[in-house]
């Protein structure tokens, strides 16, 4: 058991370290400008890619494609309008840009529960038994929290079992 | 500590061994996969042959299942499944003579991956007309299409089984030119389309326009069958059948994956006549649902999935375009 | 009406409804107890479980707990001046400064008994109201259906957050979202990318564990995880409240109440609108105004009743129409499509007595949680302090298993994960998630509709004005969007000001 605590320790301490380099590095994103953009070219695709996606027949009235089109419009519309407000803000009023500030140890940390998340997939769908996912996916989480109390996996352990059983032999979910 | 997190681990093995133990009875459950709509009339016929397959058999249980969908939930079913799992699934005309055809890319399938297991009942679509244009009957639809300039018909679905019906109706007697298929997501609004005026006829299953019928909103003109109707509310409605014009019933059958064992495809048969020769289910069907018990053979399968082929082939223009 | 009363209570009345109503408004309590757990998480949590009910029990456990998330909001507002749902922010103003006083229990009581009184009320506008509804609603043709689901799609101004215009382009894209799919018109397929799992379209379910359940697991990273304690021993006041008190909470518990259900008609205005309202009139009324943030009565049960008389009148249009008032119900609409209980008056008529024993049983849904909250509220305090070292992968299992459960197959867990991720990044915009929610919702109505309508009139658009009622509904969808723009307007120029 103590062989197990120090190889948390040490890798909580480096996790420390990383963390505070991490932590200090902040990047301030133009949200609006970056919104605006970005559904401007989401629009731009969806609206390019239409033709090959929704086939339609000449002699509809009202084809597959009217509705979808009438709403990239629409997005496009509102983008351009998000982008040029902001823009109006900036260059004629001279206000600063419209930002949020990124911290990048928050982002590593969301990808590190994103790393679970989806080695959880992964391992459910490859060995097909989401229990061995179910365990993987406590394990995960708890050394993410840097959980050292034995009590709380035996208690998350136990949760990932039931939650099995409750779906596969209560709810006849195969899996 | 570790003793009792070690005692507490294996307790809660030997528990999920236990209960992962418990399939070696000689019962099995057969889950029955209807891809419609849980409300729709396959789907609650499914249902009530479940709930009676206990009086019939010890070996074989019925587990009715609906997960809407039509075609990617049969692919999905045909993927999923092997020979002899104890899965059956439910399919008609509606995926293997017109899908077949509009939208061969959509299945991912074909008759030869089930094996036929029977047919449950054959439903008779009937045409019904906004009250207002008070067509009682064949010689008044004539009548009417006469001095028509559009025919417009609400359908459950674009290319459904309704919609190819009308086509078939209309364009046979010369007027499929006229006609405006509205498709709607439902028989039920699709009933009350046409009991508001918005389109002139409605073609839906004889239950799902039953309550409209009743409240006035509807007359009925037709029913797309052979004969005209004997039983029940409909009693009396003219068959385009005698007039010559074309018509099929909805049947869906039940399927097993091909490859199952004969016996057991024919022990599933067995229990689903069983339970449609009990007077309880063929009452049921008949004056709830308005259905007919149709037990089939594999030749009676093929030419039903032939005729509506030959239908959906004639008035394809008439629907798509 | 009275023909379905009676086999409606056949129904209803059985061990296992009874069973789902307590169990829901056990979880919707804890949940909505919890600031950062949602009543809309817990709802998407629990729905893949009613997939294998029946409508009735299934039902009864979701309204369990969206009326039970109604009241469990307060029980944190008042202990520990953190509002547990964002309603019961109106709740905090007066629910802990009357705890501190020492009168927790009171406050609780206050804010319990006001709940159900503004639950039963609901329940009773719903039972009396909807068939009438239901009625009007049976005369709206495709265009003027088309024209409930624009006014409908007003509900996006009211849940867009700071951005009026961010909340148009999320509904966009939830809109387009619910393109995908088989084309309802014509049953081509559109946007499916050649995936042929894609061709019954996204599950509204699936889509929503990933935008609003994972995402919110992704956003731990942005906190520690620290126990939360909701100090139960506070609780030690005898909780008595005297005969004055009663008679000052009645007249603002009544009117709380009818606010409550004239939001909650309203598509798009929920519970944090009703419970401010309200709690602004019950201080304009009152003959006590300096009390008012300082521990009134009158104030917790105002903002509580109202935000409980939100839900029986939430289902309202959902049940009539199919227009979800707010993001929980419209989760709901997919429990009722499942057992194939479609909006309108059909409902009320050939399946009546589902409807009817859905609508009694919300009455008793209120009154269990009258029950529970007078015996369990320690007990929710408790639960509460679960750590999130805990509760969070138990939330991420529950998310998995939910989304394979649907459809019994893993591309719809891949589904939810790539829906998390987009939230996250939408997240980062500051792009709300609620308008797309709304859009996959609304989305097929609003199309077929549209379509189909130009299909009847041979593409003449005249015909989304050739009703009287197309044109109250255009009447009220621009009133609507004037009055949320005025109050948008107004909150940022107090947000200058500030």
């Amino acid at each position: 058991m103590k062989e197990k605590e120090s190889w948390m320790d040490r890798l909580d301490k480096k996790r420390d370290e990383i963390d505070e380099k991490l932590a200090k590095k902040e990047i301030n994103l133009p949200i609006e400008f970056i919104a605006g953009i970005v559904f401007l070219v989401l629009g731009l695709v969806v609206l390019l890619i239409m033709p090959s996606q929704v086939p339609v027949s000449d002699t509809d009235v009202v084809n597959g494609r009217v509705f979808p089109k009438l709403l990239m419009v629409v997005m496009m519309i509102f983008s351009g309008v998000l982008l040029l407000k902001e823009l109006y803000n900036v260059y004629v009023k001279k206000r600063p840009w419209t930002t949020k500030t990124v911290n990048l140890l928050i982002e590593v940390k969301a990808l590190e529960i994103l790393a679970i998340l989806l080695l959880t997939y992964v391992i459910c769908r490859v060995t097909d038994l989401f229990v061995i996912g179910a365990i993987f996916c406590c394990l995960g989480f708890l050394v993410y929290f840097r959980c050292r109390k034995k009590s709380y996996y035996v208690i998350t352990l136990t949760a990932a079992v039931l939650i099995w059983v409750a779906f596969r032999f209560g709810l006849n979910v195969s899996f | 500590m570790k003793k009792r997190i070690l005692s507490a681990v294996l307790t809660l093995t030997m528990a999920v061994g236990l209960l992962t133990g418990c399939g070696g009875s000689k019962t099995a459950s057969w889950t029955v996969t209807c891809p419609w709509a849980p409300s729709g009339v396959a789907a609650m016929v499914s249902q009530k042959a479940a709930s009676m397959s206990t009086n019939y058999s010890e070996n074989i249980i019925l587990v009715a299942d609906a997960i809407k969908g039509d075609a990617a939930t049969v692919n999905t079913w045909v993927a999923d499944t092997k020979a002899d799992d104890t899965e059956l699934v439910f399919a008609g005309e509606g995926l293997f003579s017109i899908t077949s055809i509009l939208d061969p890319a959509k299945l991912q399938f074909t008759y030869d991956d089930f094996v036929f297991v029977e047919n449950l009942y054959s439903s008779v679509f009937v045409m019904s007309a906004d009250a207002s244009l008070n067509i009682n009957g064949m010689s008044d639809l004539e009548a009417y299409l006469a001095s028509a300039d559009e025919i417009s018909v609400a359908a459950n679905g674009a290319t459904s089984s309704e919609a190819f019906l009308a086509a078939a109706l209309f364009g046979s007697m010369g007027y499929g030119e006229k006609l405006k298929i509205t498709p709607y997501s439902s028989a039920a609004e699709a009933a009350q389309a046409v009991a508001r005026g918005e389109t002139s006829f409605a073609v839906s299953h004889q239950s799902q326009i039953l309550e409209t019928y009743q409240q006035g909103g509807v007359t009925i003109v037709c029913a797309f069958d052979g004969d005209d109707i004997t039983d029940g509310e409909f009693s009396g409605v003219e068959g385009v059948g005698k007039y010559g014009y074309p018509y099929f019933r909805n049947r869906c059958f039940v399927l097993a994956r091909s490859g199952t064992k004969a016996e057991t495809v024919s022990e599933l048969k067995k229990l689903y006549d069983d339970i449609l020769a009990d007077g309880e289910m063929a009452s049921w069907l008949s004056d709830t649902m308005m259905l007919e018990v149709d037990t089939m053979s594999e030749q009676d399968v093929q030419d039903h999935i032939q005729n509506v082929q030959d239908i959906v082939n004639e008035y394809y223009d008439i629907v798509v375009n | 009406m009275l023909e379905f009363i009676g086999p409606a209570l056949e129904h209803l009345f059985t061990l296992e409804n009874f069973l789902w109503m307590n169990l829901g408004v056990f979880i919707g309590s804890v949940f909505a107890a919890v600031p950062g757990l949602t009543v809309i998480l817990c709802v998407i949590l629990f729905l893949p479980f009613t997939y294998k009910m029946t409508a009735i029990p299934g039902m009864m456990f979701l309204l369990g707990i969206y009326c039970a998330g109604g009241y469990g909001g307060s029980v944190s507002a008042i202990l520990i001046n953190t509002p547990g749902t964002p309603h019961a922010a109106a709740t905090m103003m007066d629910g802990h400064p009357l705890s501190q006083k020492g009168r927790t229990k009171a406050a609780l009581k206050i804010a319990l008994y006001a709940s159900t009184f503004g639950g039963v009320f609901s329940a009773l506008m719903l039972l009396f109201l909807g068939p009438q509804v239901a009625e009007v609603a049976a005369q709206l043709g495709t265009a003027e259906y088309f024209m409930v689901c624009l006014f409908g799609l007003t509900i996006i101004a009211g849940v867009s957050g700071k951005s009026m215009i961010k909340g148009i382009i999320a509904a966009c894209v939830g809109l387009l979202i619910s393109c995908i799919g088989a084309d309802p018109m014509t049953s081509y397929d559109r946007f499916t990318l050649g995936i042929p799992r894609l061709y019954l379209g996204l599950d509204l379910a699936i889509c929503l564990i990933g935008l609003f359940a994972l995402v919110e697991i992704l956003a731990k990273a942005e906190k520690k995880p620290g126990p939360l304690i909701l100090d139960a021993e506070k609780m030690h006041d005898n909780g008595k409240i005297s005969k004055e008190e009663y008679k000052r909470l009645l007249r603002p518990t009544l009117l709380s109440s009818i606010i409550g259900v004239m939001v909650g008609i309203i598509p798009g205005t929920g519970a944090s609108e009703a419970s401010w309202f309200s709690y602004d009139r019950a201080k304009a009324m009152s003959k006590h105004k300096e009390e008012f943030g300082h521990g009134s009565v009158e104030g917790i049960a105002a903002a509580e009743a109202a935000n409980n008389a939100v839900t029986g009148a939430t289902l309202i249009p959902l049940l009539t129409m199919g227009i979800p008032g707010d993001g929980t119900v419209a989760i709901m609409l997919s429990a009722l499509m499942i057992n194939g209980l479609n909006p309108g008056l059909s409902l009320f008529t050939t399946q009546g007595d589902i409807m009817y024993a859905i609508m009694i049983g919300l009455i008793f849904v209120n009154l269990f949680m009258l029950l529970q909250g007078s015996f369990l509220t320690k007990l929710f305090a408790k639960v509460v302090s679960i750590p999130q070292e805990i509760l969070t992968p138990i939330i991420v299992l529950f998310c998995f298993a939910g989304a394979y459960s649907v459809n019994k197959n893993y591309f719809d867990v891949g589904v939810a994960l790539i829906f998390a991720i987009i939230a996250w990044l939408l997240r980062k915009l500051e792009m709300p998630a609620v308008p797309i929610l709304l859009g996959m919702v609304l989305g097929n109505m609003t199309e077929t509709n549209f379509r189909r309508a130009l299909l009847i009139s041979n593409g003449n658009p005249a015909i989304f004005v050739s009703s009287i009622y197309c044109i109250i509904f255009i009447v009220l969808t621009v009133l609507a969007v004037a009055t949320l723009i005025r109050s948008k307007m107004k909150e940022a120029k107090a947000g200058i000001k500030k």
